[in-house]
């Protein structure tokens, strides 16, 4: 495996009496990893303290093999798109990203040159002469994104970079982040929703209540989901006759009427939704109109970790 | 879309060149505020009354030779002038009110408004030590402050000084004295506020509290604790930028102005230590500081 790029040992936060982070350790290596979790579970705190905004309460955060905390100079490394969305709106966005990436020691020229490419990375060179304060949010969004990789770091930090984008930018964002992370470099970029993170990437750090629930391949995690107690919800004609013809399935913890639904408990879900194939095929116990899984989610996945 | 440019080894910017950066990037967004809007209503106040005096002269309303008597505090008649007036405007509408409320306006700010717009982040991310960052935004204040205030006073100059007898060319000398001691006030007010900035969780209403409260009822109590304000200080050099008579005293008498007066050097050591420890003290607590941005 190659050398982490990120260590987080043993880190805890606290703001006064309230928890942000505890007792976590973590590594991040080469390529793109996704920080998945709720809100609330600590995944800004944590990429705040990689991007040396907060300094530990406990433990050390390394990156590049320094420490964070008071090392300006790793800024030349590392690229950081914060959660929030604030800007000098009176700005256009080339002047911005132009003017934040001076402060790299580009000169007017470099800086003009690398603002206009990282503008273009993001889509929004169309859009770089006007105001930041007239942009979408979509494209405030990318905006940010373009002041964070505009020096060319080795390690993007990016706090929920696909926020409040439309579908079309959505695809762009991950294509870039993507081929950030398959040219060699970092990218540690957080969501709290488990689709986005799967379009980038396998690997994940999995968070919740300030703790580190899970690393490692999301398919890991897709088993745990398969492997506890699935909740199934069957919108469908005749839900009384759909229970009687599966009361003999295998695994069948509870049912659930409700107002033409049926909500089903399996511990087999694999079989269980073979089997659901076949019946909504045939229509022997009435026409099937819709099938959901309030459980398919990461809410329900934290819920299971943390019991 | 394309690949961002990918720098070469990258050189760390030394702190001046860093500063300078942050300079360019704050004095546009300083000057072009409404805060400057306010701040140049503020300074207009002087031009206006000036140009009263002028329209009054003008319409033979004000005699524009022999001055104009006035009776001091110990119960005597004086004559005051147009540098006597303009020395006066100085100290009353510039060395105690201006200056200190340019310093709290954009002092208090120049961290404070980048914390409050959630847009520190980002020059906190960038490779240059944080306190290029204050200082850089410190040089912007002063010229944005410098570019509002000093103009104003010339204005005022060549409006009153004229008047009453009064000569330009001699008193010309003053004015540039009077220039000097407004900016030495703005570097002060300024360096002072700016850690009260970066300080407190409320630095504007902490930084008018001192100008408003603070300054003014300590300057009027025996003792030593005018000491511990910024105008105590200016006022030793505020004599000497302006003409040297009774009837100035007389009035400053009557303005309340701290009986005991410093001297020059008392004054600029005085100031000397509170732009310093400002400068020093607001440098060290923005290098420890945890920004904590919510969304």
């Amino acid at each position: 495996m190659n050398a982490a790029v990120v260590a987080v040992e043993r880190v805890s936060k606290w703001y006064g009496q309230v928890i942000g982070l505890n007792d976590i350790s973590a590594e991040v290596h080469p390529g793109v990893t996704g920080l998945l979790g709720p809100n609330g579970a600590g995944k800004s705190t944590l990429l705040k303290l990689i991007a040396g905004q907060l300094k530990p309460s406990k433990g050390s955060v390394r990156v590049f093999d320094e420490s964070v905390w008071g090392n300006p100079g790793l800024f030349f490394r590392v690229g950081f798109c914060p959660e929030q969305d604030s800007f000098y709106d009176q700005m256009t966005g080339l002047e911005w990203v132009t003017a934040l990436v001076r402060l790299n020691g580009f000169s007017e020229s470099e800086a003009t040159e690398a603002a206009r490419l990282a503008m273009d990375s993001v889509d929004l060179l169309d859009a770089a002469d006007k105001k930041i304060g007239a942009y979408s949010k979509g494209m405030r969004q990318r905006v940010k994104l373009a002041q964070a990789v505009v020096h060319g770091p080795d390690l993007l930090v990016l706090d929920e970079p696909l926020a409040g984008m439309d579908p079309v930018a959505r695809r762009q964002v991950i294509k870039l982040i993507k081929r950030w992370g398959s040219s060699g470099k970092s990218v540690l970029v957080s969501s709290h929703i488990l689709h986005e993170i799967e379009s980038m990437t396998s690997t994940i750090l999995l968070m919740n209540n300030g703790r580190i629930l899970a690393e490692g391949d999301i398919a890991a995690i897709r088993d745990l989901i398969d492997e506890h107690p699935h909740k199934i919800r069957i919108r469908l004609s005749d839900p009384r006759a759909f229970a009687r013809g599966f009361l003999d399935h295998v695994g069948l913890r509870s049912l659930c009427f409700e107002e033409g639904a049926l909500v089903i408990e399996t511990e087999n879900p694999d079989a269980f939704y073979s089997r659901l194939t076949e019946v909504a095929a045939s229509g022997a116990l009435g026409d099937v109109q819709e099938v959901s899984s309030p459980d398919d989610n990461l809410q329900a996945v934290f819920e299971y970790l943390v019991k | 879309m394309s690949t961002p440019l990918t720098s070469n080894v990258p050189v760390v910017p030394s702190f001046f060149r860093s500063a300078v950066r942050v300079y360019e990037l704050s004095l546009g967004r300083m000057l072009w505020s409404r805060r400057t809007l306010f701040m140049v209503l503020v300074v207009g106040g002087p031009v206006a009354v000036a140009l009263v005096l002028r329209l009054l002269a003008a319409l033979d309303l004000l005699s524009l030779t022999g001055g104009v008597d006035f009776v001091d505090s110990a119960n005597q008649r004086v004559t005051i002038d147009g540098p006597g007036i303009f020395g006066l405007m100085v100290w009353g509408f510039y060395l105690r009110f201006s200056v200190p409320l340019l310093g709290v306006f954009y002092g208090t700010s120049l961290i404070a408004d980048e914390i409050e717009d959630k847009t520190i982040t980002y020059l906190f991310t960038r490779p240059l030590s944080r306190c290029a960052v204050l200082a850089g935004k410190y040089f912007a204040y002063l010229v944005s402050t410098g570019l509002v205030l000093l103009p104003s006073v010339m204005v005022v100059f060549f409006l009153v000084v004229s008047l009453l007898g009064g000569s330009i060319g001699a008193a010309f000398p003053s004015l540039v004295t009077d220039l000097a001691l407004l900016a030495v006030g703005l570097a002060v007010y300024g360096a002072l506020f700016m850690l009260i900035g970066t300080w407190f969780r409320r630095p504007l209403l902490t930084g008018l509290v001192f100008i408003l409260g603070w300054e003014p009822i300590v300057a009027v109590v025996p003792g030593y604790l005018k000491r511990f304000t910024v105008s105590y200080y200016l006022e030793g050099l505020a004599p000497h930028a302006m003409p040297q008579d009774r009837a100035v005293t007389g009035i400053l008498g009557v303005m309340q102005v701290s009986e005991v007066v410093p001297s020059v050097a008392a004054s600029l050591i005085g100031l000397g230590l509170i732009l310093v420890g400002g400068l020093s003290l607001s440098a060290w607590v923005v290098e420890r500081r945890e920004y904590v941005i919510e969304q």
